[in-house]
């Protein structure tokens, strides 16, 4: 597609500097390797096959969760939305999870949505800490704001971090109860919810960096929906 | 206001065997005859844990309930207030109050709570 | 008295089945043993119906008359058995007393529970519902955390280790994952949880000192067995007859703090004499038993209890691999309630069901226990408040 950069330059706004995240590594309950990094804004439109069957799963909110993330990551991808970031776990080089969020400037984070693909391993729970470990760790912020779309998320992550519920605040996805993760929070649940080593030898990042695999729609879906292999 | 701890027990008048909750027999003898009686003293603790996972109604993430026996050998649970289980111990003695552990239809429902002496 | 024998069985797996009510899957596994018993499209005089918790989860009552109504199974008499978590043992000993009595010749026993069908904290509160309404429930005691102070005081007393718990855990995940009817069919190892530096994230605390790996999950389920005479059993069905050689059930005080002991399971223990003496068999006449593990720590103490293990060696034997299918006594080769999941409704009925496979030598070889005759099933009621205990024997 060609693209007017006049135009372009009027549309794409100025984007705040992201320090990376580094990657690490997860050593799950089956023994698989989890690496977890962030992903390269041209890597999008391969990460985009692995969210489009996800649209069309309505168990757990799947759906919603999906078709969002999807414009979230085009919206990136396509430099309509600044300051965006995404990480993903990937087992073997394929993509087990996503997750993603924004800076709105360098005090506040916004949490955008979280995609477990592989379910059973804790894979959205470690990601979802990752997600909370590179705003305040890595980008540097004070809070994070938060808000979920499904009960495991509520469950989850209100609960389990101790969050702060934020009357008349309005996080970006819209009029759910919004919350956040202050630092100090952040800090008291790090050795309890935050897992991996870093660095990732050599050769597994290499690897990692250099297979981003998606399963196809239908080993997705079964993943997602299956009755079969999960933990409670 | 220190709040009387609510808890009624029943002694067995033939046999002395203490039963709380209620029997309308006594679990040892099976007579009929109780005479009521209140816990005194400070409570010792013989069994504890710390949930996670709790059940609808508690917006915490972990309660500590424990089971204590107090002097007079009547034993209830109770929640304890603890904020880490290394300060716990089983056989420590731990102080009673009556407070509220729980939410319902957003009035407070009181029963036995405990911290360390 | 008539001998009693199981000579169909049915069931379907265990997880989340979002897409059947309960009815649903009562019915897939009601029809599952009639189609294994050679009755097809044959009636049975009475139905008994294992289900803890449809009036609180699906706002549902009178499941059994429901049953018999989507199977068009009337005028069969129909009940519904409610005994908590041992609905299920509790259902099949119902039965087995009406065909033993010679009231009935043939009867369908399907146990089922639903509990996806609400949030997990609801699911773990309607559990909850179990403890007693005013001395406990009121504290948020949840049954994890009853099994949470058993095993404190268990290993206080016994020397029991987290490394032994785990031993169990990581022997039924690995069985389940070679279950198809298994909620959970994924291997777990000792680095993942235990020795990895992520593995305190990966398994963490759930009621303390018991941690998330320690439990089973909450699933939906069903299963079902045909009963009959056991002198009929040839002219009805093709199958190897089971018999229920013999039974037992024994209940123990409401709450853990009226117990003299609380870390002695006397419902275990006494459910599992009466079974054993019924039978005419020892514990070390068992080939290959289920138990019920809703907590790791619930495998090793009834292990003990009902006498495979002196008090105390559970774990060690566990550890040791005494209780593996290649092992000394076979504990749990389904994957038990930890890797099938635990519908509480079915769990009884499912573990009586893989004994039916353990006995008929239906199994896959690496399920399948080597030449097993005698197995025994243990179903396990509140925090061991009411518990039905099953031996049975494959009839030549």
């Amino acid at each position: 597609m060609s693209l007017d950069m006049e135009l372009e330059s009027v549309l794409r706004a100025p984007a705040l500097e992201m320090p990376p995240y580094p990657a690490k590594v997860i050593t799950l309950a089956n023994s698989k390797q989890m690496v977890v990094r962030q992903v390269r804004r041209f890597e999008v439109p391969v990460l985009l096959d692995a969210v489009r069957p996800t649209m069309k799963i309505e168990k757990d909110f799947y759906d919603i969760v999906g078709a969002r993330l999807y414009a979230e990551l085009l919206g990136w991808y396509r430099h309509r939305v600044r300051n965006e970031y995404c990480l993903v776990g990937q087992i073997d080089g394929y993509v087990v999870g996503i997750v993603n969020g924004r800076m709105v400037d360098q005090e506040i984070g916004m949490s955008y949505h979280t995609m477990a693909i592989d379910r059973g391993l804790k894979v959205g729970a470690h990601l979802f800490a990752a997600k909370m470990e590179h705003h305040i760790e890595f980008l540097g912020q004070q809070e994070v704001w938060i808000t979920a779309e499904s009960p495991i998320g509520f469950r989850r992550w209100m609960i389990e971090y101790d969050l702060i519920q934020q009357v008349g605040v309005q996080h970006e996805l819209g009029g759910a109860t919004s919350y956040k993760l202050t630092r100090d929070l952040y800090f008291d649940s790090k050795s309890r919810l935050v897992a991996g080593q870093r660095p990732v030898p050599k050769a597994q990042l290499d690897y990692a960096l250099e297979n981003l695999f998606i399963a196809d729609e239908k080993a997705i879906r079964e993943k997602i929906c299956g009755t079969l292999g999960g933990q409670p | 206001m220190k709040q009387e701890i609510r808890i009624t027990a029943y002694k067995c008048k033939a046999c002395g065997q203490i039963h709380y909750p209620y029997h309308d027999r006594c679990l040892a003898c099976k007579k009929r005859d109780f005479e009521q009686i209140k816990p005194e003293g400070d409570a010792h603790l013989l069994a504890y844990t710390q949930i996670f996972n709790l059940p609808w109604g508690f917006d915490v993430r972990f309660l500590v309930i424990g089971v204590v026996e107090f002097a007079n050998g009547i034993k209830s649970m109770g929640q304890i207030q603890v904020d880490s289980l290394e300060k716990l111990k089983t056989g420590m003695s731990l102080k009673p109050y009556w407070g509220p552990v729980r939410v319902e239809a957003e009035e407070p429902v009181y029963g036995l709570v405990l911290r360390p002496s | 008295m008539r001998d009693v024998a199981i000579i169909g069985v049915g069931m379907i797996p265990f997880g989340r089945r979002d897409e059947d009510s309960l009815l649903d899957m009562l019915a897939y596994a009601s029809l599952d043993a009639l189609d294994d018993a050679g009755m097809s499209e044959k009636g049975v005089d009475a139905v008994y119906v294992a289900n803890m918790g449809a009036g609180i989860l699906q706002h549902q009552t009178s499941v059994a008359s429901a049953l018999v109504d989507r199977l068009s199974l009337q005028p069969a008499a129909a009940d519904t058995i409610e005994n908590g978590p041992a609905s299920g043992a509790s259902a099949i000993k119902n039965g087995v007393l009406a065909v033993a009595s010679g009231y009935y010749d043939t009867v369908l026993v399907a146990g089922g529970e639903k509990m996806r069908e609400v949030v997990g904290w609801k699911a773990t509160d309607f559990v909850a519902t179990m403890t007693h309404p005013e001395v406990e429930y009121p504290y948020g005691i949840t049954l994890p955390g009853m099994a949470g102070m058993f095993t404190r005081l268990y290993m206080e007393k016994y020397g029991l280790t987290q490394e032994q718990l785990i031993a169990v855990a990581i022997k039924n995940q690995k069985m389940g994952a070679l279950n198809p009817y298994a909620h959970v069919n994924m291997v777990i190892t000792r680095e993942g949880i235990y020795e990895s530096p992520d593995a305190a994230v990966n398994n963490p605390v759930a009621a303390d000192p018991l941690r998330f790996y320690d439990m089973c999950p909450v699933s939906d389920g069903a299963a079902a067995v045909i009963l009959c005479p056991l002198e009929k059993a040839r002219e009805i069905s093709r199958k190897i007859p089971v018999l229920i050689a013999g039974f037992g059930q024994a209940t123990d005080t409401h709450t853990l703090q009226e117990r003299e002991d609380p870390t002695d399971l006397k419902a275990v223990t006494l459910a599992a004499e009466q079974a054993f003496r019924m039978a005419n068999l020892k514990p070390k006449d068992v080939d290959v038993a289920e138990l019920h593990d809703a907590f790791t720590i619930l495998e090793v103490a009834e292990s003990e209890h009902v006498g495979f293990f002196k008090k105390g060696e559970g774990g060690k034997a566990a550890e040791k691999g005494e209780t593996s299918i290649n092992g000394k006594i076979p504990i749990n080769v389904s994957g038990g309630l930890k890797s099938r999941g635990h519908p509480v409704g079915a769990t009884g009925v499912a573990q009586v069901v893989e004994i039916v496979f353990q006995l008929r030598h239906e199994l896959v070889p690496k399920r399948q226990v080597k030449d097993a005759k005698v197995g025994f099933t243990l179903n396990f009621g509140g925090f061991g408040n009411n518990v039905v205990a099953f031996v049975l024997r494959r009839s030549e």
